[in-house]
């Protein structure tokens, strides 16, 4: 009979689909645990840079350095982190949902945007707003040397003032199941305020070859980790949510499957007591 | 007992080294500097070279590019672009660095920033490939 054939046929495709997903979460597992050894490797590095940086920016007077310049103007530069592919759930949505909100509560200012990952270039091409760089595929093989790239050219930008405030917005790593859009101010660079118990340990340093020297090559560094961070975090937060999305998928899939199932065994059912009624009432006949 | 030091290496990859050593040479901007316990507190850049830490007798060595150095309360603590161990360097692929970063200096116009970059790359070059002649 034709509808039990295409039942069947349906539960099929629906398996198939689910194999897919299912396959497409494992491979998201193991990329995960990658990216999350990945950022618990960079973070001791982070770290210590930051404190050498605070300690330094407390000795030194913040008018130093150019990268600490605070401007009225309101130009402002968005680096944007999104994925390459899809299939990540709520991943790409949600930074764009953030990004677009926070161009409309800031529409005075001038905002621009440098967008990472193919998904977000798509979206936000179409969208009315300045795109001043696209860095298309950038999950494939990403590793220090390109952050380092992409920050040279963000401080480039600030110093030779074309902007004021440069931002990162991107997906922080909380857990597997939750990432979480952030929007974090790069330049111009504000140090932490080295506070009542921190202040007593400021040690006296003997610098070589002098202050100022160290300190243009840490914020040199210091751009260049924060940006590797944030790319870290995405990546690690795209794969979260892809496995998060797969596997519900894989779920939805099982109970798409359970209810076809059940309607291709009450088809037969009725197929078979349809049959059984014929034969009975031909057998009637014949004896009548 | 002899006091020792704490020495940390970190890179934007890893932590290379976390361990109590005796004494820590390092190849300063200014100069080659030789940390033993109770150094005053310093923060330098380092040169490509040769950093060896020295413990319980044994010298080990490595090749750091790139970086800085702080001391503050016998605490070493290096920041550093890359660390290799000797025994990780790849002869073959610091040999073609240093072929391309000789070709690149060779050129007469080049803009500031680039000669500076590439001279950089023969310096680390360089230093793999001189700590590999030693050992």
């Amino acid at each position: 009979m034709a509808n039990l054939k295409v039942i069947k046929r349906r539960i099929q495709s629906v398996k198939n689909t689910q194999q897919i997903t299912k396959a497409m979460k494992l491979v998201a597992a193991s990329k995960l645990r990658k990216a999350q050894q990945a950022i618990l490797e960079a973070r001791p590095y982070a770290i210590k840079m930051m404190d050498v940086l605070n300690h330094l920016a407390a000795r030194c007077s913040s008018d130093l350095h150019p990268m600490f310049e605070v401007r009225e103007e309101n130009r402002h530069l968005f680096l944007i982190i999104t994925s390459d592919k899809g299939l990540c759930g709520g991943f790409n949505s949600s930074i764009v949902r953030k990004m677009s909100q926070h161009l409309k509560n800031n529409g005075q200012n001038e905002n621009s945007l440098i967008v990472a990952g193919k998904k977000g270039i798509d979206i936000f091409r179409n969208r009315s707003v300045t795109v001043q760089e696209e860095i298309p595929l950038w999950t494939k093989d990403f590793d220090y040397i390109k952050a380092q790239g992409i920050a040279e050219n963000l401080s480039t930008l600030f110093s030779e003032k074309k902007f004021d405030k440069v931002f990162m917005v991107y997906n922080e790593f909380k857990s597997v199941m939750q990432q979480e859009v952030v929007v974090e101010q790069l330049l111009p660079v504000v140090p932490e305020e080295l506070s009542g118990k921190n202040s007593a340990i400021v040690v006296d340093y003997i610098y070589e070859p002098n202050e100022e020297a160290i300190l243009a090559d840490l914020l040199k560094r210091y751009m260049a980790v924060e940006v590797y961070r944030a790319f870290l975090e995405s990546s690690a937060s795209e794969h979260g949510a892809r496995m998060t999305a797969m596997d519900s998928a894989t779920r939805n899939a099982g109970e798409m499957i359970e209810g076809l199932t059940l309607t291709y065994n009450k088809a037969r059912q009725a197929y078979i007591t349809k049959e059984l009624i014929e034969i009975v009432n031909g057998a009637e006949a014949l004896k009548g | 007992m002899k006091q020792k030091l704490t020495l940390n290496i970190v890179t934007p990859k890893k932590q290379i080294v976390s361990e109590e050593v005796d004494q820590v040479n390092v190849p300063g901007i200014e100069g080659d500097l030789g940390i033993l316990y109770d150094h005053a507190p310093i923060l330098t850049t380092l040169r490509s070279g040769q950093l060896s830490y020295e413990k319980d007798g044994e010298t080990i060595a490595l090749v750091v590019s790139g970086g800085y150095l702080e001391v503050t309360d016998n605490r070493v603590t290096v920041l550093a672009e890359t660390g290799e161990f000797l025994h990780e360097i790849d002869r073959h692929r610091a040999e073609i660095a240093q072929a391309v970063a000789e070709k690149q200096l060779s050129q007469t116009d080049l803009s500031e920033e680039e000669f500076i970059e590439a001279q950089k790359k023969l310096f680390r070059a360089v230093a793999r490939l001189e700590n590999l002649s030693d050992n």
